[in-house]
Formats: structure tokens, sequence, C-alpha cells
């Protein structure tokens, strides 16, 4: 066996679909209602070629709709090329939909040869790795029960068992290793690492970057229908994750503006009102759900930056990365006793860490004019997951001259796979 | 080539479907499989009743003369009706799992075919008791019959069932074709009261030939002409390779059409 030996030639592969305003596809509609048929033609693919070779495993990562699923249908031939070639070398197991042809009447031992002959698996076959299967979905005492008294969750080890033991040249993933509990999943993933090195070539789509960092040789950033970069994981993933970061910035920038403008637009609305109606009404407070930001208002936080250990502003970092907060505020009337302060919470409100120049027993700053002021994270050593910082200006005895809730938001990411909320410096001595 | 090795690989998913489709046609009624059997026998004392007393005809044993022709042709008509939606009926699976798509028509059909070997265990009852008896050496034709009947019935399927695909009315359509085919098809009467102008066409019809070499072995106990056989199996043969011909064509915008 050559070892670079091309098991996946994708060649020049174009895709488009179309795209029916209303679609008729019975003779009536198609004669009486010409117009109806109009649709509108949508290039998925635009010219994709790359090759993998034998026992490598790729990930394709992009955003939805940049076409990695239809390029992993294209190389199940669920469905074919517009134009272009693939050629694929040996047998194709796909583990795109689980559970394919599973009925809910007959048992799991049932479904188990049902679904296997869907991957092409004879019955010697399935025969030879039926207690493979039923081993490794766990599921022994309930295997002679119909599946329809299963769980989901069992549901799926049963489906995921059988796809993953379909002995197959060339493995397709589709998103699907958020499967059972928690300690299944980490079963799942090491059976893939046994699969790859057995020599399986593996493509996965995911928007998980740490599973692709963990399994894959080679990232594939697919954006709108082209291949925009290719190369490690840890690079093409860092890539990808700043273009995503910028694209959200741009994004609630957008909406942040229009919401602003309507506010103006109402609170001009609202003085219009009260100068006709009642002079004495009461200020009503905005009715805000969450009410994302409170102070005095003598200053206020205009800018903030996450600058990484080179002085490059970006919102996403690795694990362990230096990341230096720059946030400039602008002063109305001063302030003779400012404090400045930081916290950090994760996507579901656990504050993972917060300070200010108080508790870091720094004097009272006095602030007349514009500034600037930054906190240095020597360290970040959270795990990846996005987070959200709160940013605050407070006076002396604690009152907030401008709390800036959520203010920001960066994205950590990391390869290694250790778990929890953050890392936390260690070493060990086996004796 | 290579499809019809693959298509020899899933041969367990074939097998997994015939016997799920088997299994579930009379799921939860209270005879259950048996109704295999009652249907065909209910049918033949309906076509007895018939037949004898309403609209008595000259042939003899009418009952069987009909039964031994109707059998086969409801295998055929039901392969290409019931082919036309079985594509469709799989919609869910050929969206998002790959097989080669040929084994939802042939699992199909011979689903068709395996009801018809049960039905013929009900020919054979009535053959004996009717006192008609068995030719031997004619017995021995009946499974290449049957195996031209299977082309010509697999090559209409994967036809129908890939043009519905686009064209969602052809399955009610094929219902008017198909029975204006059977009765074009000498199953009720026979062909000697055909007009004889029209008689090349009925020769063209595949199906003329194989119900006659049917009634020839269980009516007439003689063996079947061996022109007929020969040229409705080279009838059957062309089907199937123009229907798996276009099948191949047409299974590439399955997924996307569905």
């Amino acid at each position: 066996m050559v070892r670079n030996e091309i098991a996946i030639d994708v060649k020049n592969v174009t895709k488009k679909f179309k795209i029916y305003y209303d679609k008729g596809s019975q003779l009536k509609e198609r004669l009486l209602f010409r117009k109806r048929n109009r649709y509108e033609e949508r290039m998925v693919l635009r010219g994709i070629s790359f090759q993998v070779k034998k026992g490598e495993a790729v990930g394709l990562i992009g955003h939805n709709g940049c076409g990695k699923s239809t390029t992993l249908k294209l190389l199940t031939k669920i469905m074919y090329p517009d134009s272009g070639s693939i050629t694929m070398k040996g047998r194709v197991s796909s583990l795109i939909e689980l559970g394919a042809g599973f009925h809910p009447d007959m048992s799991g031992r049932e479904n188990i040869y049902t679904n296997a002959a869907i991957f092409g698996l004879t019955k010697k076959e399935i025969d030879r790795r039926l207690n493979d299967i039923i081993e490794f979905s766990e599921l022994e005492q309930f295997i002679d029960n119909p599946v329809r008294t299963y769980s989901s969750g069992m549901y799926m080890r049963l489906a995921f068992s059988v796809a993953i033991n379909v002995d197959a040249d060339i493995l397709l993933i589709d998103e699907i290793l958020g499967v059972g509990d928690a300690n299944f999943q980490a079963k799942c993933f090491n059976k893939l690492k046994e699969i790859k090195a057995n020599g399986t070539t593996i493509v996965i789509v995911s928007h998980s970057l740490g599973q692709i960092e963990q399994i894959c040789e080679r990232s594939i950033w697919i954006h709108e229908g082209l291949i925009r970069a290719e190369g490690p994981p840890k690079e093409i993933d860092l890539e990808y994750l700043e273009y995503m970061g910028m694209k959200l910035q741009e994004t609630t920038a957008k909406e942040l503006e229009k919401k602003a403008e309507r506010e103006a637009a109402e609170a001009q609305e609202a003085a219009a009102q009260e100068t006709n109606n009642a002079p004495e009404a009461p200020v009503q407070e905005e009715p805000e759900e969450v009410k994302k930001r409170w102070g005095s208002g003598k200053a206020r936080i205009t800018g903030i930056r996450a600058l990484s250990g080179d002085g490059k502003a970006q919102r996403v970092f690795r694990t362990g990365d230096r990341i230096t907060l720059e946030v400039s505020y602008k002063v109305k009337e001063k302030v003779s006793d400012a404090v400045f302060g930081i916290g950090i919470f994760s996507r579901d409100g656990i504050q993972c860490y917060g300070t200010n120049t108080r508790i870091d027993k720094l004097s009272e700053f006095s602030i007349d004019k514009d500034g600037v002021f930054e906190i240095a994270l020597e360290e970040m050593n959270l795990l990846p997951g996005e987070y959200l910082i709160d940013i605050a200006i407070e006076s002396g005895d604690g009152i907030p001259v401008d709390y800036f809730r959520e203010a920001y938001k960066i994205e950590m990411i990391s390869a290694a796979g250790d778990v929890g909320i953050t890392r936390i410096k260690h070493s060990w001595n086996i004796r | 080539m290579n499809t019809l090795r693959e298509i020899y690989d899933y041969r367990q998913m074939i097998f997994s479907l015939v016997r799920k489709d088997l299994r579930g046609r009379y799921k939860g009624s209270v005879l259950g499989f048996l109704w295999t059997f009652i249907n065909p026998l209910l049918q033949l004392v309906v076509y007895t009743v018939v037949f004898s007393y309403i609209l008595p005809t000259n042939i003899d044993k009418y009952y069987l003369y009909l039964f031994v022709g109707l059998i086969p042709w409801i295998f055929f008509s039901a392969s290409i009706t019931g082919g036309s939606s079985s594509i469709v009926a799989q919609k869910d699976l050929i969206k998002k799992i790959y097989f080669p798509r040929q084994v939802i028509p042939i699992s199909y059909v011979t689903s068709c075919f395996v009801n018809m070997l049960l039905s013929f265990i009900v020919i054979f009852i009535v053959v004996l008791i009717s006192g008609v008896g068995f030719n031997p050496l004619a017995l021995l034709c009946l499974p290449v019959i049957m195996l031209v009947e299977y082309i010509l019935a697999l090559g209409m399927a994967m036809l129908s069932s890939a043009i519905t695909v686009y064209f969602r009315d052809l399955e009610h359509i094929l219902g008017i074709i198909t029975m204006a085919w059977m009765y074009m098809t000498p199953i009720m009467y026979d062909k000697s009261i055909v007009p004889q102008q029209l008689i090349p066409i009925f020769n063209l019809n595949p199906m003329t030939h194989v119900i006659e070499c049917y009634r020839d072995v269980l009516y007439y106990k003689q063996i079947p002409e061996l022109t007929s056989l020969v040229s409705s199996f080279a009838l059957g043969l062309l089907f199937l390779v123009l229907g798996y011909l276009v099948f191949q064509k047409l299974q590439k915008h399955f997924a996307e059409e569905l």
C-alpha cells in the first residue's frame, strides 16, 4: 500500500439547486400555471477541488448554508454534481442520518439487521458484527424489546453503534457527535480515533471545532461555495473564528445602530406628546426587560477592544493566551474617586471571574477628561466557549457611574480537551 | 456494471424491505397473514358465482380459466401502479442515505411476486380439486414463465417509479392504463375471439404471451409454445434494459426532486 494513496478526489465540483417559488409537479399545474414554475437557481458550490489521502481525517467547516453539508451529500452520492467529478476509493459509510429505516415495533436486534442492511451489509457480515454492536450500544438488557420502548438516548445509541461498526474505508460524518450522555460521547469519540488509527479515511462536518482539532489533520473552510482556506485545523479554525467574530460584530453593530435610531425616534415622539399633553407627566423609565446599562452617567464607556499578546484586536483567543482589554471612556463631569472593574461570565450566566481596581488595592483615580484604561489578563485560562464581559466605572462609594453589562463578547478555543470552566495549572507526579 | 454488483451487495436490504412489506401488509387485522390466501380464494368464489349463474360462458371450468390468468395479471399491474409510487413513498430514506436506488423498485416488485407465489398455492389446490390435474412436464415450464413475467414487471416498475418522481400524475394515469391493458390482454376471454385485424397488436403485447403460457400449463395441461415464450422473454428483457437505463439517468436528481 502506498502511504500517499488518494482516497477521495474531488475535482472542480459545482452544484446548483432550483428553488421553486411554488412548485407544481402535476400535469395540470405545469400546463396551466407556467408562471408558477418560475424558480430561482442558487449556486451552492461554485467549483470545489480537494483530495483526501487514505487514512487522513479532514474537517469541513463554514457557516450555515456555505455548502459543506452539500459537499458531504455529494460524497455519499445522495446527490450528484452538476459538473466536475468525484472519485471515492473503497466502501463508503456515512453517519449522516442515524437510525434510517428503524421500525418502532421491531426489537432492537431486528432493527440492527434492517439498519445495517441499509448500509449495504449482508446477513453474514451483520451476524459477525452483532455482538460488537450490542456491546457498544450498552443495551444488552433491552436488545429484544421493541424500539418504541426505548428512550431517545437509547435509540441514538443503538443507531450510532450500528453506523460506527460498519467497517468502511471512508467514513463521512455530519454533526452527530452529540449522541447520548457525556460518557457515551467520549466512547464514540474514542471509537472514532480507533477507527482512524486503523487507516480509515474520515471526513467530518461539525460546528464543534474542538472535535475537529482533535481528530483531523486538516481543515477545509468552505465559504459561499468555494474553498476559502485549507490547512492545519489550529490555524484554519482560528482564522475562521476570527472571521465569524467579525461578522458577529458587524451584525450586532448594525442592530445597535437600528435600535438607537428607533429609540431616538421614540424619544422625539414622546417629547412631542409630553409638550402637547400634561407637562407634569412623570418621566417614564424605559421598559427594558434586561437593563444592560446603568449609572450616574458622569463618565461613559465608549469603546472596548480585546488585544492579543502582539497587540492585534480580535475576539477569538486560545486558552492560555494573554489578553489585554482596552476600554476608552468619555468624561462629562469630573469623578474624583473612580474605580474600574470587569466581570467575566459564561454563556449560562456563571461568573467566572470579577475584579476591580479597589479589590486589587489600587488607589482611586480622579478622572476629568476622556481616557483609556487597560487590564492585562496575563494568562486567560478559561476553557472553550463564549464569554460575556461586563465593564464598569464606579465611584469610591460603590455607586455606578457607568455599569455596562455584557459589554463585550469573546470566544475561547482550545484543542486540549480538558473540561470544566477554567484550566487549573497542574503537574503530575506518578510514584 | 458496477451498479449491478452493488445491487447484489445490497441484497440483504432488498430482503429486509420485502420482509417488512409482507409483514406489514396485513398488520393489525385479525386474520393477519392468512389474508394472503383468503383474498384470492374469495375472489375465486365471486367469479365462480358470477360466471356460473349470472353470466354463463361456453368455456369449460371458466372460473379456473379466468383464475390462472388473473393472479399473474394482478401481480403485473400491482408492480406497475404500486411500483410507480414506491420511490416517492421512501423519500425519507432517499434524501438522507445512500444506497443503489434500484433496490426500492426491485424489492417492491419482489414482494408482489412473493405474494403471487403464495396465491399460487391456492391455484394449485383449486386445479387439483377441479379435477383438471397436472402435467408434470408442463409444470417444469412454470418457473421460466414466472421469471419472464418478473423481468417484465421489474422493467415497467423501474420506468414508472423513476418517472413518477418528476411527474406525479403518472401514478393516476397508470390506473387507467393498466385497466385498458387488462382488457387488451386475453385474460377474461380467449384470443380466438379477437378480430383478425387486431391480432398483431395483441401479439405485440408481451402479457398476451405470458398469460397464454400460464393457461397452457395450468388449464390446458400442455407445454407452452416455445416461440411465444421466447418472444415475451425478449420483450421483457428489452423493457428491463430500457427501464434500467432510464432509471439510472433519472435517479441522479431524486434527492432534489423529492
